[in-house]
């Protein structure tokens, strides 16, 4: 086994040799599409950068890594061709919009130790991308069986929050409100029926909808965002309307929206389709401040618990977070760790 | 002059592409020139924008550290006409526009300012209406400013004899700079501001230390230079070319 490693940026490489079956061998998510993940650098302060280990010709492994900077405020520099730059970055191996997910993904054949091999490979090319300016590399949302192949002498690994699943264990929606608490499952059946009866709500979902303005999608995601309060530490950047735009309309992409009788848009969820684990990936919704309506949240899981069901999932997941809402929802948590690895580690066993 | 003017433009160009989504969005996928910002990408129009495209758009118009979002339609009234019709303390700003919101922010310190809609000077705002009476009456200077029929509507509800004393400041759009004006006149965009006025030389001068005109293939483009948010960068509007003025030496737009 000869393992190589590149790294190309999507803002100025083509797409690598293939990638296109490389995602569809090792099932990725949309987020993995080159041609998405060159929409979102553009628009990022910490652009993300494809890492690709190949074993000869054929891709055993892939990393989707933000070079990042410590100035928030502005999107990344242009790419160039100068190297050697001896400016700060770090990298966060990380998915931006999927983070519940590792960021490193592995071929199916790929085992033991060609992985940690891989790893090490993907490293010194992060090294030489980003040149001697680079800090260390972190990678973010491990799951607890890939740990092992990024630990070592000076890395250390520790828990996050975890994210989380929900596993299809029913032939139906009801199978699943039947598991809920005797409260949870009623409120959720009041507020589907009084949604449904509300004439002043306008509710739509489909797959790759073109009918909704992607920056209005994404103005609503941002603020509520906003409002959340980002950690100081969240390497990503605003959602952008031009990526939306391009996403949305991806057949495996469903968009469910609530708008007002006005027109005014009240809330929005994207689910992203996949054939095991299915994701249910933005939520955000208007305060009731601001005209909000509460308890559209719920009417939103019961929509995606129907998908999962219906479509035959294995499971569907719903990311960082609430986990006490969640888990009266039936979901459960899924360990995912971090490994940092600092400078002198970088590339070494 | 002109080294100064263009390093100011290139500073906000490089800042907007930096900072503010929607220039990044156009300049980083579709490309711009003069300058180019992603070598090899040269974009629709130079990389300008049509007001019509900003629409909705004007959350993206913000840095990403935050700012305002409000649009200003009176935005360098004050410079413009302390330039050109050397206004100064004492004088009342007359706004004469059926859709102004609010009165100007920007004008010399003692300048008062009010705002009139042409439709109401005998109702809601007849009250106003007096204000200007009584500053004509004591000898005051009035400027009013506002579209040629707007000032029409003013001057006929003024007392005959106080009216011609008003000094009146057509305001044009910048694809209506061809047809005569005169003395005084001022060039203004809905989403701009006031972009410039007409000289003592007859040509329309750009309020240059404010505003960046660059000719496109689309036409003229504007770029407001000190307005950090939201970020106004070769917008296109009306006609015409950027010039220069040969007796001031500062740059114009030839209708
Ligand atoms: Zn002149």
């Amino acid at each position: 086994m000869t393992l190589t490693a590149a790294i190309h940026d999507p803002r100025a490489d083509p797409e690598p040799d293939g990638w296109a079956d490389f995602t569809a061998r090792c099932k990725l998510h949309a987020v993995w599409d080159y041609g998405l993940m060159r929409l979102e650098a553009w628009m990022s302060r910490n652009p993300a950068v494809l890492g690709v280990v190949r074993d000869g010709d054929r891709i055993a492994a892939a990393a989707t890594v933000l070079i990042c900077r410590p100035r928030r405020a502005r999107y990344a520099d242009a790419p160039t061709r100068r190297k050697a730059r001896l400016r700060p970055r770090w990298a966060e191996v990380y998915t931006p919009w999927l983070s519940g997910y590792p960021a490193v993904v592995f071929d199916p054949d790929l085992t033991g130790e060609g992985r940690r091999a891989a790893v090490r490979e993907f490293e010194r090319a992060v090294l030489r991308h980003v040149g001697p300016g680079l800090l260390g590399i972190a990678y973010r949302a491990v799951y607890r069986d890939m740990v092992s192949s990024m630990t070592g002498p000076l890395r250390r690994t520790w828990r996050n929050d975890p994210t989380s699943v929900l596993p299809n264990e029913w032939p139906n929606e009801d199978g699943w409100l039947a598991g809920l608490s005797k409260e949870r499952r009623t409120s959720i059946r009041r507020y589907a029926r009084k949604i449904d009866r509300d004439p002043t709500l306008e509710v739509r979902e489909g797959w790759g909808r073109t009918d909704t303005d992607p920056y209005e999608v994404a103005a609503l995601i941002n603020s509520h965002r906003a409002r959340l309060g980002r950690p100081r530490t969240d390497p990503r950047t605003e959602v952008a309307g031009v990526f939306l735009a391009e996403f949305l309309r991806r057949p495996d992409v469903r968009l469910l929206t609530y708008r007002d009788a006005d027109g005014t848009l009240l809330a929005v969820n994207t689910l992203l389709d996949h054939p095991t684990s299915t994701v249910l990936q933005h939520w955000a919704a208007r305060p009731p401040a601001e005209g909000g309506r509460h308890n559209l949240y719920f009417d939103c899981y019961l929509r995606c618990v129907r998908h999962l069901v219906s479509a035959g999932r294995a499971e569907l997941t719903s990311g960082r977070g609430l986990m006490d809402v969640k888990a009266s929802l039936g979901f459960r948590a899924r360990e995912l760790h971090t490994v940092a690895v600092p400078r002198p580690s970088v590339g070494r066993r | 002059m002109a080294m100064r003017w263009r390093r100011g433009y290139l500073r906000v160009v490089r800042s907007s592409f930096a900072t503010v989504p929607f220039y990044r969005e156009l300049w980083a996928l579709s490309g711009r020139t003069e300058p180019e910002v992603v070598p090899g990408r040269t974009g629709v129009d130079g990389g300008a924008v049509r007001a019509a495209a900003l629409a909705g758009r004007v959350g993206d118009l913000v840095p990403l550290a935050g700012g305002p979002t409000e649009i200003d339609p009176l935005r360098g009234l004050g410079p413009v006409l302390a330039e050109h019709l050397a206004v100064t303390a004492g004088t009342l700003v007359a706004v004469v526009d059926p859709g102004t919101p609010r009165p100007p922010v920007d004008l010399p310190a003692g300048v008062r300012s009010c705002v009139l809609d042409p439709s109401g000077l005998a109702g809601p705002y007849a009250g106003v209406l007096d204000d200007v009476t009584d500053h004509l009456r004591r000898g005051a200077r009035v400027v009013a400013v506002g579209g040629d029929k707007d000032l029409d509507q003013l001057a006929a509800a003024l007392p005959e004899t106080l009216a011609h004393l008003v000094t009146r400041v057509p305001v044009r759009d910048p694809d209506d700079l061809a047809a005569p004006v005169g003395p005084h006149a001022l060039i203004a965009h809905p989403l701009l501001g006031v972009l410039g006025g007409l000289g003592g030389c007859g040509r329309w001068h750009i309020d240059h230390p404010r505003v960046y005109l660059r000719a496109t293939p689309a036409g003229p483009a504007y770029t407001l230079l000190r307005q950090r948010s939201p970020r106004l960068v070769d917008v296109l509007a009306g006609h015409g070319r950027p010039g220069w003025c040969p007796r001031h030496g500062t740059p114009v737009v030839e209708p």
